[in-house]
Formats: structure tokens, sequence, C-alpha cells
């Protein structure tokens, strides 16, 4: 406790203070906020307050259309469709959330040990990555789901969604750590004899943070969408499960378009509400930065190109 | 320039090589067996003798030099589920309906991307702008099942106007469309990004103090210099083609090769999976080799450098 010298709590404090007023003087990305705040909320307080049960199949109800009985209508077999699609988000979100947690994980050990220990292991280990960028993902999605098993559930989803989908994660540690590897701080710390382990831990996986909050937020919306292409190819959790691929598989199949239409709704919906809150995040986390956003070279939303890659 | 092309070319051999490991270490090494299927298996007997003779009882080092023995002379073997189609034939049959499907969705996309994108540039922060780059962006998010579940349960099932299938040239028209949105709305918000950046270079301020027409500025001097991060991005967008193509293939009923792709992969055919994968992953490397090749000779920077 007493290693933290009074002078840097105090601007580490006020750092968080700045970017979270940064992040609250960013129009776009407050808006973004709420309307995801809205979407989950949505997500977790329809299914406990709606009077419909998601897997009632009643086909007197079948098809049908927007009424104030059911708000969305219902599917092919007579299921309300909020009631379904507000739980589905649910699922969708989860398997996105736990696949980004590892993916985090996977990017994070394979980019610090690349980063650290420099040199040809490092740049092996580059030319592996090289070789899995290569890799046409969703096929590769397909062939693990058929071998790993199907109809292993959730785990199996969220191992195939993450396992050929850590590379740009990895990539992104490893550069930051290379570049920070030169730091004076990074030396000193070295030269006085820190571990190479606690150098890790204690001061590059901290300066690391930022830039890496704000990749795990851009690959949740690409993970949702690959989550989407699995079940329409039926490939996803069994039937009768909700996720918003499989809702979307249901439409897919019934010739009635509007089914498809909710979830892909959402699943839009989520991936420009994720990306405006990355771009605020990036910008508060980044003093130097301010608000020149204009000159970012590459679009964010664009990371969505490779949920099928 | 051409120490550069050969030294790119021979690279991507030891990673076309990789891919081949990587795909065949999760087909063998996961287990599974095409003739120990829960349901409609073959007799324990036969099965040996069957995984004998495929060669599916070597260790695996032996198996992967021998793959890449055969496939080095594009013979990926029979199927292990039709025994009277090898894997070459479907590739050489299903192949050329995608890589027809995607090259004509290419045509759409690049040309009506790169439009929109220098459009939004040019009109930077005007109505025009903001109407182009969402309509981009909604190309972009929207998914790619949608578009070809509505399009096609209305103009080929319900008004009928369009055939479904590959067999005439009008049928070929809205399958290449829907699946060219997508990478055109990419397309677009990446030349916009990067045409707003290059107006502002000293070079095309020169161009329009010289005196030129805006048109030959756009032209010769901002377009060039814009496409970069579009050539750089070859791979996403051939991989939102290659996604597409599962669903345009489905949706309108065309015997492409992602069609097949998934069946064979239910039915645990490895040679057949494999052989389209590894098909599939060298495409995708030729197709970025290209880009960067292209990069490299508009870009004159990047020649010095390498």
């Amino acid at each position: 406790m007493n290693d933290a010298h009074p002078e840097e709590v105090g601007r580490r404090r006020s750092f968080w203070r700045d970017a979270l007023r940064r992040y609250a003087a960013n129009r776009a990305a407050l808006a973004a906020t709420l309307v995801l705040a809205l979407l989950v909320g949505a997500c977790l307080l329809v299914p406990v307050l709606s009077p419909y049960d998601p897997y009632d199949v009643d086909f007197e109800a079948a098809n049908r259309g927007v009424s104030s009985e059911h708000p969305l209508g219902t599917d092919q077999f007579g299921r309300d469709l909020l009631t379904r699609t507000a739980l589905g988000g649910r699922a969708s979100m989860t398997i996105a959330a736990a696949a980004t947690a590892v993916i985090l994980l996977l990017g994070l050990v394979y980019g610090a040990v690349a980063g650290f220990a420099g040199g040809r292991l490092d740049e092996a280990m580059m030319r592996l990555l090289d070789g899995l960028f290569a890799v046409p993902r969703l096929p590769a999605m397909i062939v693990i789901l058929v071998l790993v098993g199907l109809g292993g559930g959730m785990l199996t989803l969220i191992f195939a969604l993450s396992i050929l989908s850590w590379m740009t994660t990895a990539r992104l540690v490893r550069g930051q750590i290379a570049s920070l590897r030169e730091h004076d701080f990074i030396r000193a710390a070295e030269a006085v004899g820190a571990r190479s382990g606690e150098v890790i831990v204690r001061h590059m996986v901290p300066n690391t943070l930022g830039v890496l909050v704000v990749a795990v937020l851009l690959e949740m919306p690409a993970i949702i969408l690959g989550e989407a292409f699995l079940s329409l190819l039926g490939l996803g959790l069994n039937a009768p499960e909700a996720t918003w691929g499989n809702i979307a598989q249901d439409g897919f199949h019934s010739a009635r378009p509007f089914v498809m239409v909710v979830p892909s709704a959402a699943i839009a919906l989520f991936a420009v509400g994720v990306n405006f809150v990355a771009d605020g995040v990036h910008d508060a986390l980044d003093p130097r930065r301010g608000r020149a956003r204009a000159r970012r070279r590459v679009p964010r939303l664009d990371r969505i190109a490779r949920a099928g890659v | 320039m051409a120490a550069i092309v050969v030294r790119r070319v021979l690279w991507s051999i030891p990673l076309l090589l990789l891919v081949m490991l990587v795909t065949f270490a999760l087909l063998r090494g996961m287990g599974g067996s095409p003739f120990r299927l829960e349901e409609g298996g073959v007799p324990p007997a036969l099965q040996v003798q069957l995984e004998e003779h495929y060669g599916l009882d070597d260790p695996w080092i032996v198996e992967f030099a021998h793959y890449v023995r055969n496939a080095a002379t594009l013979d990926f073997g029979p199927s292990l589920v039709n025994r009277y189609t090898t894997v070459d034939q479907i590739v050489e049959e299903r192949f050329p309906v995608s890589g027809e499907l995607v090259l004509l969705a290419c045509a759409w996309a690049v040309p009506l991307g790169v439009a929109f994108g220098l459009l939004g540039a040019l009109r930077r922060n005007t109505w025009a702008d903001y109407a182009v780059t969402t309509l981009a962006t909604a190309m972009l998010v929207v998914p790619v099942f949608l578009v070809a579940g509505v399009a096609s349960t209305y103009f080929v099932r319900e008004w009928e106007i369009v055939a479904d299938g590959w067999d005439s040239r009008q049928a070929k028209v809205l399958p290449t469309l829907v699946l060219a949105l997508a990478p055109a709305g990419y397309i677009a918000r990446l030349v916009r990004a990067a045409a707003v950046e290059t107006m502002q270079l000293d070079y095309v301020r020169t161009a329009r103090a010289k005196g030129l027409t805006s048109s030959r500025v756009v032209l010769l001097h901002v377009l060039p210099g814009s496409l970069g991060p579009f050539l750089s991005a070859a791979v996403p967008t051939l991989a939102l083609l290659v996604t597409g193509t599962f669903f345009v293939e489905s949706a309108f009923r065309i015997p492409g090769a992602a069609q097949y792709f998934v069946s064979a992969a239910l039915q645990r055919d490895y040679p057949m999976v494999m052989g389209m994968t590894v098909a599939l992953a060298a495409v995708v490397i030729a197709a970025n080799l290209l880009a960067d090749l292209a990069r490299i000779s508009i870009d004159p920077r990047l020649r010095e450098e390498a």
C-alpha cells in the first residue's frame, strides 16, 4: 500500500475523472450508451414482465402481425416475438461476453509473451498469427462446431466463436508491449532486477488497458453476428432455445421475413451502439487526442467485417 | 519491384502450408470418423479396414506429409462419403459457381463503394455526405441473411419477378447485388475516410493550385492516394463476400461451394472439407498478395521501403 507515491495517486484519480468528463462531453457516445442501456434493460425486463411463455407453441396464434397484444407479432409457432427477442438478446449477449472474455485472455497471454520475448520467438509467433489470419473463419468455425460436437450447447458455441478470433487482440497487445519495452520506466524496472513476470503484470498490462478495452468492446458485435451466422446455418443452440440468431433462422425458413427483421434490427442496433461507445471510451482514455476524432484512419465499425473471416 | 514480387510470392508458400497444418490439426486432432457416426455407421471390422484403406490409422505427421505431397499436384483424394466423387471434382464443379458469384458481386461493390466514398469525401459535412455515409453504414451492419432472405422471399417466390438458381443471366443480377451490399458499404467507409485525409495533403493542394480541373484532381490525385486502406482491407472484404455466399447461395438456391461445404462438414467428410478449406485459403492468400502488389505499385513510398 505504501509504495504508491501520494502525487501518483492524486494524478491517477484525476486522470479517471478527466476521462469521465471527456466521455460525458461526447454526445454521440452518451446517446449510444443510453440506447445500449435501453436494449439491455429491455432484454432483462421484458421476459419477466411479459404474459407470454417464450416456448409455448400455439398454432392458433401463429403468424400474427403487429397488434397491441403482440407489439412485434408472433412467429410461425405462435410465440410472442417481443418476448423471444428479449430472451434471445440475453443469450446472444451472454455468448458475446463470454467469448470476448476468452478472446481477451488468449490475446493478452499470446501478445504479452511475444511482445516481451522479442527476437526470434516473437517473429515466429507473429508469423503463426499471419497463418491463422488466412484461415477462413466461418468455414473453420463450422468445422470446429461439427468436430467438437453439435448440441454441446453454449460452451461449444463460445469455444468456436472465440478460438479463431483472438488474433487481432494478440497483435494489438504485442504491438503495445513491444513499444512499451523501449520506454525508460520499463528499462528502469528491468535494471533494478524486476522479474519479467512482474514487469508484465505491474507495468505493461496496466498501460495496455485503454487500447485493450476498446478492442474488446469492438469484438462483441462481430461475435453476435458470428453467432447469428452459425445459427442460420443450423449450427447454433438447439431449438427452441431463443438467441437472436435462432430467431433469425426461424424467419429465414418461414417465408415471413418480418420474423428475421426483428432480431436483425437488434443486432444492427447493438453493433452501432457499441461502436459509438467504443469511440467514446477511446477518446476519453487518450488525453493527447482530445476531441480530434476526425483524424482516425480507419472507421472502427469495420471490425464487423471480420465477423466471418 | 521484381524482387519484391518474388519475395512476396515465395512468402505465401509457407503461409499456405501453415493454413493446411492448422486445418489438418483441427480435423484430425479432434477425433471423430466418417465411419463412426452414431446413426448409420458401419460394422467395427469394416470400420478398421476402411480406416486403414484411407490411411486414417497412420501417425498424423505421415498423413500430413502425404496430404501436402498430393495437394501440391492438386490431388485432394476421394470423398469419404460419396465414393464415386473426388474432392477435386467437387472443387472444380462448385468453386467456379461461387467464384463467379463473388466476382460479379465485386463488380458491383468496388465501383459503388468507391463512388459513394468519394462522393462523401468531396461533399464532406453536407446532407449528401450524411446520406451516403448513413447508407453505407446501414449496408454494412444489416446482416446479409436478412437482405438475402427478404429479397428472395419477395422477388423470387412471392412476386416471381426473377428466377432462382444460376442458369440465366437474369437470375444472376439480384443475388450478386445482394452479396455486394455489405462490401460496398465497407469500401465506401474506407474510401471516404482516406479521401478526406488525402484531400488535405500538399500534393493535392499543389495540383489544385496549378489550375487542374477538379475532375482531373479527383481522378488522378485524390483517388489513387485514397485506395491504400481499401487495398489493405482486401482480406476482410473477401471475408464479407465469402460469409455472404453461404446465405445468398442458400436463399437463391445457387449450387455453389458454400452450400456443399456445410453438408460435407456435417457428414465429417474430412478430405472434402479440408480440400475446400485449403482451396479457399489459397484464394484468400492470393487476393492478399495481389492487393499488396497493387498497393506497392500505387504508392511509391512503399516501393522505397521494400
